[in-house]
């Protein structure tokens, strides 16, 4: 997409009443505004791809999983591929708005908000695969531990059921986090809004007033509701992790599996940051917002994480090695040498090569450069867990069983349709919430001016 | 849950007796329809039994059908009949589906001039066949396969009360050439019995007698007898292979030799003039004209017959004196792939071999010639000139489907548009019948009466154990019937009741109920006769055979020992089933060595064109180690443009052809006898370019030394040194010594408690333990892994029992096929380098090389499953009976166990199977103690629970609290040839499955029992049965890994 | 399931109405009948003659008149009362196309559950009585009996040597596999999961919900209510007892 030039976009601000009203407010909620022709072309984008995997799915339902390319013995397929993507990228929002807050690195402001919006979203998306994958989706609410007079019950000690449980907690807590960040905001946004919005944003903002004692309240929430999330940024994709970590899945039954999904999805989760916020900024101009040091930041973090990352694809094929356990050497050999030898490279590049580049400030703060890569990373992203999951039970202990699985169309559009899910969602909230936390970012200008301290 | 539901039976009870036809609505049953009349020997809800006869093949084996509500849902061996003592081979399993086949003929049909189709009652039928005969005089022709006794001799009477003509037995895998090579050496114009029971030494010249031979369940029976591993005897047994391909029996030899194709008959000489000399060393004198077996074997020296067949004259030299040693020797004649032009003489020299070592008369004997006309090819061609000259104006077609058997050559085809009336009898569409001018559909065994006489001595029942279920007529009644149209005087000279009467008639010197209950009348001492060698042997001319075309391969047309002659073609159970050797399913396939792959440059699934100076056929490439460079194989039964099944029209395209059919590519010649020969061709074979994936079913047979379908060495065995002891390598199952302590080895330890010595390590747990204390049960199995042929009975059955659907071609080309049990074929040790060298699948076998290791896998119901904590749902768990329990409608579909079960024997319902899977009338055939699962569930093996819970009810009915040992079957045990099957409760110190693991305690072990799974059931390892044969590929790569990731 | 209960009724319910009406029919011509004769009540049928008669008894002042032919002691007024109950519309319970009356049968008379349902101790399934059994007594009853509707459909099937097709009542999904010989053996009686069948004209599911904990509703037939049975009497509660 190519975003409108500056003037235009400009051109697009209605002079506003108040005057006196600061910069940081009017700049930012002027995101809000409007809509140009390439916005709602890309919502509809976002939507059309969303039906067109809705209509796939219901034929899915009907017809029965095998439309997808499920082939004995492979049978989880791009769906829970996908499944774990989404649960990856949701990790960055969490992150940031908790684990930063608490460590109070400043420069978080400009993003949080952003950030955590994609981690509602991603939950969501991701959500959305545990119903696809299964084969009766109209029975499976069997998965739910309910009371029943049939006096069955769930078993607690299926990773699956972990997975149900994690993913909704995970779920619940962002979404709070996502509300109560927004609250002052929505206050600033209703003062100045008319027609419905003013009917939206007065109820949603719960009546704030800016006063000391809700400012208190506020902080003191923000604070615990982190002390809360903390935690659960490692531990849900621990538990994904687990889905396969618990099996005996040559390639999967590995105990570094846990801290090696929590850092791919950091790492992801940033990638996916970048990959939306670059185009965000540009088109709305928010430079002086979201400024290049931001963005060295989070390159700081990929850079980070793709080296765990990094570390642990060695690890895994050292250990293979060391084990001496057959099927396991055969396993990862048949990943880097095998039928599906291009997605383990894919995955091996991006995830671990191409970040190393962010060693050089110059690669940190090119932009252009930053979106590509980040680009990059969420393929390889994708492509880690496609190598994890198919590789490791395409060859299994049995050889007679080894079999080969390709995707199948319906499986892709599907797949698509979650992006498009995601990005509806996402565009969708840049023109109902204020995409920055205003307040926060004010709260950065007055230190500013009080220490001096600049960006 | 399910549309075509075990109430299905219930629904139609009415139907027994109501005759109305039940259509198979998709709403659930709502009506409960009982009998009008209900016949006292049915309780609806429990199985009737009745014993008859086989009609798939001309073998004979007695059958009990097992039916529920008049309705035959099972087949199983008849345990009296001495032919197949109660096994079946997976063509008798499957052929319960002739009579629920959806392209059966509704009523009989006339094809008109233009080809439209019209239907006809019988009457109208009659009437129109007699008419034809009427006009016709004795221009009539009766072409047909071998059938029973009583309806061939009222064919031959009702052909003369009509007015005479001509009766022509026409069987594609007729052994005239084994009967006229009889009359050769003994003088008697009779087909050879040959009894394996207890041999010591056994050589097959190529019949490959476990899987297409003459007689192969019971083949399969004798022999795995005989090599009992428990007897020394049983282990000192040999057994023998000639013949250029790795075949099911060449895979159960102990030692395999290949020679030129045609020259198993100068072998056989060879070594019979080896053992002749040994024979009158010891002061011995075979039976019969000396002179005339001196002077046939002079010429035959070890030396010359090496150079002539390419065997080393030390093999003939040391098999040779070794039979002449023997106790029990015997030697088979070779089978349809290897009747060559010199067929006669091949398989004279074999018996001659029987003759020189003391075979005749123990294991080999000679029936009395068998009154009756036998099947001639020689008639054939003499019928087809009549045919081409006009001689025949009505043509009556029976069991037999020329236009597809005949080679084009033979110009069959041709002649059959001269005769007037074509009349055809098939009860389901064949190329033939679609000719017909007139077809009257013939029921199908389960419906019709009959009866076999396959030896002396041994007379077996056909009985109707359903009504007809379409407008159908046996063929005896509609013979009799054309007869009496025909007009009393014709019909005076034949009998006046219905077929059952002349049934009835012919056994009327015995008591006939105690026979139909019985199943016929069996008496081991059948006349046999054991003449010795006559002069009459020095008529034939020993020497290779001639072949047609210039190509530089030899065309190899092997029988498939699931389709047979292509009649097993449109049965879907057998079209889905893997071939035992390739483990391909529902096409057709070239095999050639892997050399000449490479010469050729073409890799698995490549299009050969494979051109002979009769046809050209194009089928996708399957190189293979074990088959001569010079040969091309193509296996008999594809290629139909007829049939659901048996063509492609069910992947969409109406008529296309499924598969090549090689017999399409054969010269009509005979050998000296007017034998058919089929190995006459030379073809010239060349790369097309193309490509077709092939839906093989195997991934590899490389089982990279884990600890999967294993094999001990005598020594080993003897030592009790087992190498695959818990507590060795992980995976190094074939590792010489135990250096590798895995940690996996030490897991499984911990749960067996401490123990030292082999003994203690191998039963590191007692699997006893994994049921509740309180249950008297946990169910466990003994699989043989010697005895297994890999003949895939135990496959078929387990279909049939459980309900299993077809997934057709395109579900096989995904792996999606749903067999609980599957047989996998493992050869050598296999070795572990990380990237295999050789392209294709099936890339470990040798010329020479017998080390192939056909492992059954089913659910292994673990003590420790892997599924069983994974399933979110508990939709499976662990019984009380120790089972892994499956429950279908608790399934959500996570298909998580699949995943982390190592043993991959669970198969998920990707569609509605059971709506696209069973086409009217099939869904009559279900067994309705079984719920037909629904699209999105997973299921596997449950040890035939079923069967259990019947079992559990019956003994508490007879006042006994468990069913005693072997009162439960499960459907694949039952049905094995070999016996290599054994399930029983663990829990009973006396039970067989104890006491056969027991017994063979040094060759116990558990697939990849290292992953602690505990499963329930024990492999026993395949024995090598000569020190350092057969281990072939243990030296083509080191156990240990070469390369490391 | 309901969908398919509704559609299934359907007929059911068709046929019902016509039944009414008949009934109705019926009444008011005898009414009718009874006007243009003065206060002389006239029977059209045996049944109608042993209802006047029995009217007659408990009031002297009504004159009843009942012809010859309708003179006769069978069909009993019992057996009258229980045919008519057996095709009553409204009283619960699907129509059946023989109006055959369990209480007659196994009330009345006293006929044992497994004369008719035989098989039912040594097979999973229930035997479902063939015609030929039916006919095995009816065909030494008096003519007469014909005036019943249901005794001539009888004979009318078994003239055409037709199966009747009776509407099932207990019904158990395709995926349960009940084993009815054990649940005999164990020595429960048919009425603890039939209900009792011998007091029922026109046959029924009797209701019998379990509560369970939480106030949930556990009906006939349903999981629950089978579990909690086996699990009182110590049954087998493995999965495998029912569902393979």
């Amino acid at each position: 997409m190519t975003p409108p030039p500056a003037e235009s976009v400009a051109a697009m601000i209605r002079p506003t009443p108040v005057t006196r009203d600061s910069k940081a407010n009017r700049d930012l909620l002027r995101v809000m505004e409007g809509g140009s022709l390439g916005y709602f072309a890309l919502v509809a984008l976002a939507v059309g791809a969303m039906l067109a995997a809705g209509g796939v799915w219901i034929w899915q339902v009907y017809e029965g999983l095998g439309i997808a390319g499920y082939a004995h013995p492979v049978f989880w397929g791009a769906y829970i591929v996908t499944f774990v993507f989404w649960v990856g990228i949701a990790h960055a929002g969490t992150l940031i708005s908790a684990i930063l807050y608490l460590f109070r690195a400043k420069w978080r402001n400009a993003i949080n908000r952003s950030a955590e919006a994609m981690t509602v979203f991603a939950v969501l998306t991701a959500a959305q695969f545990l119903g696809i994958h299964v084969g009766r989706i109209w029975k499976s609410y069997f998965i739910l531990p309910y009371p029943n007079q049939r006096a069955l019950w769930v078993n607690f000690k299926s990773p699956l059921l972990w997975d149900t449980f994690a993913i909704t907690t995970y779920a619940t807590i962002s979404i709070v986090f996502f509300y109560v960040g927004l609250v002052p905001d929505l206050a600033i946004a209703r003062d100045r809004a008319t027609g419905w919005r003013k009917v939206l944003y007065t109820i949603l903002s719960l009546g704030w007033q800016g006063t000391s004692k809700q400012w208190k309240a506020h902080n003191r929430t923000v604070l615990h509701l982190s002390g809360l999330a903390t935690p659960l940024v490692l531990s849900v994709h621990s538990v994904v992790s687990w889905d396969f970590a618990m099996s005996i899945v040559p390639g999967w039954h590995a105990t570094i599996f846990a801290p090696y999904f929590v850092a791919g999805a950091i790492f992801s989760g940033f990638a996916m940051v970048l990959t939306m916020m670059i185009p965000v900024r540009r088109i709305f101009a928010l430079e002086e917002y979201i400024t290049d040091y931001h963005f060295e930041n989070m390159s700081r973090f990929l850079l980070l994480t793709s080296i765990i990352v990094g570390y642990a694809y060695a690890a895994e094929y050292f250990i293979a090695w060391y084990s001496q356990v057959e099927p396991e050497q055969t396993s990862f050999w048949k990943r880097a040498f095998g039928p599906y030898w291009i997605s383990t490279w894919v995955m091996i590049l991006c995830n671990g090569v191409f970040p190393q580049l962010l060693w050089f400030k110059k690669l940190r703060t090119n932009v252009p450069f930053l979106f590509v890569l980040s680009m990059l990373i969420n393929v390889g992203m994708w492509f880690e867990r496609y190598v994890i999951i198919i590789t490791g039970l395409s060859r299994e202990y049995d050889p007679a069983v080894w079999g080969i699985y390709t995707p199948s169309w319906p499986e892709l559009v599907i797949v698509a349709g979650s992006f498009g899910f995601f990005c509806q969602f996402f565009l969708l909230f840049l023109k109902v919430f204020p995409v920055v936390a205003i307040a926060e970012v004010k709260e950065l200008e007055i230190h500013a001016k009080a220490h001096g301290e600049g960006h | 849950m399910s549309e075509f539901d075990r109430r299905e039976f219930l629904k139609i009870i009415g139907v027994g007796a109501g005759g109305a036809a039940a259509s198979a609505c998709s709403d659930p049953v709502e009506k409960l329809i009982p009998w009008v009349i209900q016949p006292e020997e049915i309780t609806p809800g429990l199985p009737v039994i009745y014993a008859s006869t086989c009609q798939e093949c001309t073998t004979g084996c007695g059958l009990h059908v097992r039916t529920r509500e008049a309705r035959p849902i099972k087949l199983e061996g008849n345990p009296e009949h001495p032919v197949n003592r109660g096994a079946l081979c997976a063509r008798g399993q499957a052929s319960i589906g002739r009579t629920y086949h959806p392209d059966r003929y509704r009523s009989p049909v006339e094809r008109g001039a233009d080809g439209s189709i019209s239907a006809l009652t019988w009457e109208e039928a009659t009437a129109k066949v007699a008419s034809a005969i009427k006009a016709a005089g004795s221009k009539v022709a009766v072409l047909g396969g071998q059938t029973g006794p009583t309806l061939s001799a009222l064919i031959d009477s009702w052909l003369d009360a009509v007015g005479g003509g001509t009766r022509v037995v026409y069987e594609p895998f007729a052994r005239e050439a084994l009967r006229e090579a009889s009359t050769a050496v003994f003088g008697v114009a009779s087909e050879p019995i040959f009894d394996l029971t207890d041999t010591d030494y056994v050589i097959d010249f190529g019949g490959d007698m476990l899987g297409t031979g003459a007689s192969p369940v019971e083949h399969s029976r004798q022999l795995m007898g005989a090599r009992d591993a428990r007897r020394e005897r049983g282990r000192a047994a040999r057994l023998v292979y000639v013949g250029p391909r790795l075949d099911e029996t060449a895979s159960a030899s102990d030692e395999w030799l290949a020679p030129k194709p045609g020259t198993e008959g100068l072998l056989a000489l060879g070594i019979a003039r080896v053992a002749y000399d040994a024979v009158r060393a010891s002061g011995r004198t075979p039976a019969g004209d000396v002179d005339a077996i001196e002077s046939v074997l002079k010429p035959f020296g070890p030396d010359s017959v090496a150079s002539r067949t390419g065997v080393p004259a030390e093999a003939i030299r040391r098999i040779g004196s070794a039979m002449a040693a023997a106790d029990r020797p015997v030697a088979l004649p070779p089978g349809v792939a290897l009747t060559s032009r010199r067929a006669t003489a091949t398989n004279a020299a074999v018996l001659l071999l029987d003759a020189v070592v003391g075979a005749v008369g123990r294991a080999v004997t000679i029936p009395p010639p068998s009154e009756g006309p036998v099947a001639s090819f020689r008639d054939v061609a003499k019928l087809i000139d009549a045919m081409r000259s006009g001689d025949v104006s009505v043509l009556l077609v029976h069991d037999t489907n020329p236009i597809y058997s005949l080679p084009p050559d033979s110009g069959f085809a041709e002649a059959l548009e001269k005769v007037g009336l074509v009349v055809s009898f098939a009860s389901m569409p064949d190329e033939t019948s679609e000719r017909a001018g007139l077809v009257l559909p013939d029921h199908t065994t389960l419906e019709t009466w009959g009866d076999a006489s396959p030896r002396p001595g041994v007379r077996s029942l056909v009985q109707p154990t359903i009504r007809p279920i379409f407008d159908t007529q046996s063929l005896g009644d509609s013979l009799l019937a054309i007869a009496r149209a025909l007009g009393q005087e014709r019909a005076a000279g034949l009998p006046s009741g219905s077929f059952r009467a002349v049934i009835e008639s012919a056994w009327s010197d015995t008591d006939f109920r105690a026979a139909l209950k019985r199943g016929g009348e069996f008496s081991e001492t059948g006349a046999s006769l054991a003449p010795g060698v006559s002069p009459g042997i020095a008529r034939l001319e020993f020497k290779e055979p001639t072949f047609e075309g210039d190509g530089s391969f030899v065309l190899l047309p092997v029988p498939s020992p699931l389709l047979t002659d292509g009649r097993g073609a449109n049965l879907p159970w057998l079209q889905e089933t893997p071939d035992p050797i390739t483990k391909i399913a529902w096409q057709s396939w070239a095999e050639v060595s892997e050399t000449a792959a490479a010469e050729l440059g073409v890799t698995p699934g490549d299009v050969l064109s494979i051109e002979t100076p009769y046809g050209e056929a194009k089928v996708p490439v399957w190189p293979r180690g074990g088959i001569r460079d010079d040969v091309v194989a193509l296996a008999i039964g594809q290629g139909h443009q007829v049939g659901r099944y048996a063509s492609a029209a069910q992947e969409g395209a109406e008529g296309r052809v499924r598969g090549a059919s090689v017999i399409s590519l054969l010269p009509s010649l005979t050998d000296e006898s007017g034998g058919r020969a089929w190995l006459a061709a030379k073809a010239r074979v060349t790369a097309t370019g193309s490509f077709q994936r092939l839906p093989f079913t195997q991934g590899t047979d490389n089982k990279r030394g884990r600890l999967l379908g294993e094999s001990i060495s005598l020594v080993a065995l003897a030592k009790g040194e087992s190498p695959w002891a818990p507590n060795q390598g992980a995976f190094m199952a074939a590792a010489p010594h135990g250096e590798e302590h895995g940690g996996n080895g030490d897991a499984s330890d911990d749960h067996g408690g401490g123990h030292e010595g082999p003994h203690e390590i191998r039963r590191a747990f007692d699997p006893s333990d994994d049921s509740e204390d309180g249950d008297p049960f946990r169910w466990g199995m003994t699989i043989d892994v010697d005895k297994c042929t890999g003949c895939s009975a135990c496959v078929v059955a387990c279909t049939v029992e459980n309900n299993i659907p077809m997934v057709g071609e395109e579900g096989v080309l995904r792996n999606r096929q749903m067999s609980w049990l599957r047989i996998e074929r493992f050869v050598g040790d296999g070795y572990q380098q990380l990237q295999t060298g050789r392209p294709g699948p099936q890339n470990h076998e040798a010329l020479g090389d017998t080390d192939v290791r056909n492992s059954p896998m089913l659910c292994q119901q673990c003590g420790a499953a892997p599924c069983e904590p994974v399933c979110p749902v508990f939709a499976t768990y662990h019984t009380p009976s120790g089972l892994n329990g499956m429950i279908y409608n608790r399934c959500i579909g996570t298909r998580y166990c699949s995943n982390n079960c190592p043993y991959k024997v669970r198969r998920f319902n990707w569609f509605d199977y059971q709506i696209t899977g069973w086409p009217e009338p099939m869904p009559l055939m279900l067994n309705p103690d079984v719920t037909v699962r629904g699209q999105g569930v997973m299921e596997k093996c449950t040890f035939c629970v079923q069967r259990m819970q019947a079992a559990r009810q019956d003994a508490k009915s007879a006042g006994r609290d468990v069913p005693e040992d072997g009162a439960i079957q499960t459907a694949c045990q039952q049905t094995c040839p070999s016996g290599a099957i054994v399930f029983g409760n663990l829990k009973d110190e006396k039970s067989r499955v104890n006491t056969v693991a027991e017994e063979n305690a040094g060759r116990a072990y558990r697939a990849l029992h290292v992953l602690n799974t505990r499963p329930a059931i024990q492999y026993l390892a395949k024995v090598k049965r000569e020190e350092g044969h057969g281990t072939g590929h243990a030296a083509a790569g080191p156990v240990r890994p070469e390369k490391s990731a | 399931m309901r969908s398919i209960h509704l559609t299934r009724s359907l007929p059911a319910f068709l046929s019902a109405l016509a039944a009414a009406g008949l009934l109705a029919w019926a009444i008011l011509g005898e009414s009718a009948s009874h006007a243009d004769v003065g206060s002389t009540l006239v029977a059209g049928s045996v049944c109608e003659a042993h209802e006047l008669k029995a009217l007659a008894a408990e009031d002297p002042h009504v004159s009843v008149e009942i012809p010859k032919e309708f003179d006769k002691s069978f069909p009993t007024r019992e057996a009258c009362l229980s045919h008519a109950a057996a095709e009553d519309p409204d009283s619960p319970g699907p129509l059946q196309p023989i109006q055959f009356s369990h209480k007659h049968h196994a009330g009345t008379y006293e006929i044992d559950c497994q004369y008719c349902h035989s098989g039912t101790d040594v097979s999973p399934a229930a035997g479902v009585p063939s015609v030929e059994l039916c006919m095995g007594c009816h065909n030494q009853f008096p003519k007469e009996y014909d005036q019943l509707e249901g005794i001539r459909t009888l004979k009318e099937h078994w003239e055409a040597k037709e199966p009747i097709q009776w509407e099932q009542i207990h019904r158990l999904p395709e995926h349960v596999q009940f084993q009815h010989r054990a649940h005999v053996r164990a020595g429960f009686d048919c009425q603890r999961c039939h209900g009792a069948v011998e007091t029922m004209d026109k046959v029924y599911l009797t209701e019998d919900t379990i509560w369970w904990p939480w106030g949930l509703p556990s009906k006939k037939l349903e999981m629950g209510w089978c579990i909690d049975c086996h699990r009182e009497n110590g049954a087998s509660q493995d999965c495998y007892a029912c569902h393979y």
